[in-house]
């Protein structure tokens, strides 16, 4: 086995799902049944028959596998049935959805990004949830915090949960004679140590946009900045500090052309210590590195936060057969096989409770340390201090500003005065 | 002046020969067969053109967003989705990188153009297969086009490589510098134009009778004055032509930013046409992004009046 065992968590149980549940307050649902839930599922939606068309963003071998997998499930749990996957790429897929829904057009079912659920369902493309949820069996097994709605209306659920942690190469580590950080000036010492010794310091994605603004968020949070109560000196110290690594050598200011797939690339290449990405990069790792790594969580102190996100699921407003569309996401998104075909294939923490204490997850060691990041740093994504209607548009902000400091446009002082102007206007 | 009268055939022309007004008749049964035939053609230009021109030119005066661009009706702004972009300090820059994008792709693109059009002015094999070869390059979506740039021109990609061969202890940072990245989707954009110039002027070149050449040769003028005295008057209508082309080409530079930027670092490849998309599609304040693309309309517009004009005249 590849992956180092240094950070065995002490308590088996720290789970992804517990860590999930225990931040969004909600209680599990009986048993941890390794079976019933899927039967449940099935009943949902037997004897569903038709085409479901279901729209997603994956391009990645295994999260298509996934896909392959979920109408595989919904197929033979609904005899009758036949599943349309239907690749739309991912920066297309919101404006898509909504000139679809301007022209009564539409998937029968959606798999996006959870957080973008508001600029999506304000617009018309998605269908209110509530009252089939109010009749699933397995309701009460998904935590609060994977339910997505947009004043008061259900409108997505996640199946999954994905985050960020700190990839680490253990073979640089064991040169340099450190361990996997813990804190902040651990991670910036072995960085030094690292570039000292020939080899990169840290990947991450510096993109101008969402997936930017994504994965800048947890350091800027862990100098104090929240969108609850934001901070022109939180955000510029936060600024202040990725603006270093880029100026030491430690992070490439060529990151800013990278989405989020590319950095964990050149880390799985071996060229770097540690990469910040998310727990579905399992499957490249595993194909890809070459040497023994792990995972620990982000060392973000005392105010760091990590998002929780992943792919939302809903219904399309048009969709000709809702019951039908439901029947799918019941039968696969969500059922309990579901869960685990994303764990196993990609590498998702389960959002059902009784996915989430399956062996199959309770033994992965590499999922272990994002279940101890949800407990330890995890946030709502996005946050509820931003409306709705402005959650596109703060992302993009956040995103450039972090860009522009990594590619050197801006000095921290200016982007942080720029996105503190724009944020004054969008959070009201 | 000859009289109509009404027949049992239609408008017959009375007091001229028989055979002429079949003919007019004929005539006039071609023309309404020609605007048959036009109106599919009309109707769908004003379906896929005009409509949408006059609703963004109405967006632009009001408030969308996702919110309501599905439901309405849209309140009136006014010019505040022109005024804000100025105020934010968003659309005054974007002007500036579009006109230095403009300006690196129109002088690369007509001097390359001429320049490949003079080096493959002969008609042989060879030039025409490296001339589809450019097209074909061209004729590729831009997508892939910027898709083997952006590789290219990575820290470890072939032009760092040769960079640093030639010894360069850095990289140049193409694409994540801030005056870098400006100029080389630029280039890009300038590249990928140059084939297509460089057909026009070949076509242009090779309509010029070889026996001026001949004549030129026997007064001992040398390759630079062949250049300057018959090739570069016998394009010249066709180049004002060519020019305003590719000056709209340049100004709705998108497709290679999207690929290689995505606008950054931060907003330093940020054109007018990619803040717009920003506006509209990432941040979907639809009426502001249709007030930016309204602005790079018009711009585009006075080129196409330009150009209508030129046509004329070179047609004269």
């Amino acid at each position: 086995m590849k992956m180092s065992m240094t950070k065995r968590a002490a308590r088996v149980a720290a789970l992804a799902t517990a860590g999930a549940l225990a931040l969004a307050a909600c209680t599990p649902g009986g048993d941890a049944a390794d079976d019933g839930a899927a039967t449940d599922a099935a009943t949902d939606g037997g004897g569903a028959e038709g085409t479901v068309t279901v729209w997603h963003y994956f391009s990645d071998p295994q999260q298509v596998a996934l896909m392959d997998k979920y109408a595989e499930l919904a197929e033979a749990a609904n005899p009758g049935m036949t599943v349309d996957n239907v690749f739309v790429p991912y920066d297309q897929m919101n404006s898509q959805l909504i000139s679809a829904a301007g022209a009564g057009q539409g998937p029968d079912v959606v798999i996006f990004n959870g957080a973008e659920t508001s600029t999506i369902a304000l617009a018309g493309a998605l269908a209110p949830l509530d009252d089939l949820w109010g009749t699933f069996a397995d309701a009460d097994q998904f935590p609060d915090s994977v339910i997505h709605t947009v004043d008061g209306t259900m409108y997505a659920v996640q199946g999954y949960v994905n985050l960020l942690g700190l990839w680490y190469n253990q073979d640089i580590l064991d040169e340099i004679g450190v361990q996997p950080p813990t804190t902040i000036d651990e991670l910036e010492s072995a960085m030094a140590a690292a570039v000292a010794a020939g080899h990169g310091g840290i990947t991450l994605s510096g993109l101008p946009n969402s997936q930017g603004e994504w994965q800048g968020f947890p350091w800027l949070s862990a100098e104090g900045f929240t969108y609850e109560n934001p901070s022109a000196q939180a955000l510029e110290a936060g600024l202040t500090r990725v603006s270093n690594w880029v100026e030491q050598g430690w992070l490439p200011q060529e990151a800013v052309n990278w989405d989020q797939t590319v950095p964990f690339q050149q880390f799985a290449a071996g060229g770097f210590a540690f990469a910040a990405n998310g727990n579905w990069q399992q499957g490249t790792a595993e194909a890809d590195a070459d040497f023994t790594y792990g995972v620990v969580p982000l060392p973000l102190g005392d105010s760091g936060q990590v998002y929780l996100g992943g792919e939302g699921a809903g219904i399309g407003a048009n969709s000709a057969n809702p019951e039908l569309a439901w029947a799918y996401l019941t039968s696969s998104y969500l059922s309990f096989e579901g869960n685990l075909a994303a764990a196993d294939l990609v590498g998702s923490l389960p959002a059902r409770a009784d996915a989430g204490q399956h062996d199959s997850v309770t033994s992965n060691e590499l999922l272990k340390p994002f279940a101890e990041t949800i407990t330890m740093f995890g946030a709502q994504y996005p946050s509820a201090a931003i409306p709705a209607e402005a959650v596109a548009d703060v992302q993009l902000r956040m995103g450039q500003a972090w860009s522009a400091v990594i590619g050197r446009q801006h000095s921290p002082a200016d982007a942080a005065h720029t996105a503190m102007t724009a944020l004054e206007g969008l959070l009201g | 002046m000859a009289t109509m009268t009404s027949g049992r055939h239609g408008i017959i022309r009375v007091g001229r020969r028989p055979g002429r007004d079949r003919g007019d008749v004929r005539a006039q049964r071609n023309s309404l067969r020609r605007t048959v035939f036009l109106v599919p053609g009309i109707a769908l230009l004003g379906l896929l053109g005009v409509y949408p021109l006059i609703q963004l030119v109405w967006m632009a005066f009001h408030r969308v967003t996702s919110a309501t661009i599905n439901s309405g009706p849209w309140e009136w702004v006014g010019l505040d989705n022109f005024v804000q972009g100025f105020q934010l300090g968003e659309t005054g820059p974007a002007i500036t990188r579009t006109l230095v994008v403009v300006a690196i792709v129109t002088v690369f693109g007509m001097v390359g153009g001429f320049a490949a059009a003079v080096a493959l002015r002969t008609s042989g094999w060879w030039s025409s297969a490296l001339l589809a070869l450019m097209v074909f390059v061209w004729a590729l979506p831009p997508v892939v086009n910027g898709s083997v740039w952006k590789f290219l021109l990575s820290d470890n990609g072939l032009v760092n490589a040769i960079v640093m061969a030639l010894g360069r202890s850095t990289p140049i940072p193409f694409l994540y510098d801030t005056n870098w990245a400006l100029l080389s989707v630029a280039f890009v954009g300038a590249f990928a134009v140059i084939p297509f110039n460089a057909l026009v002027f070949r076509a242009a070149l090779l309509a010029v009778d070889p026996e001026i050449f001949e004549a030129a040769a026997l007064d001992g003028v040398n390759r630079w004055g062949e250049v300057r005295h018959i090739m570069m008057p016998s394009v010249r209508p066709t180049s004002l032509v060519l020019l305003v082309l590719t000056m709209v080409y340049a100004f709705r530079s998108f497709d290679f930013i999207f690929v290689m930027t995505y606008g950054g670092p931060g907003t330093a490849t940020n054109t007018l046409p990619f803040l717009g998309f920003l506006q509209a599609f990432a941040r979907f304040n639809f009426g502001y992004g249709a007030a930016t693309s309204v602005l790079a309309v018009i711009v585009v517009l006075v080129l196409a009046v330009i150009y209508a004009r030129s046509i004329r005249k070179e047609e004269a």
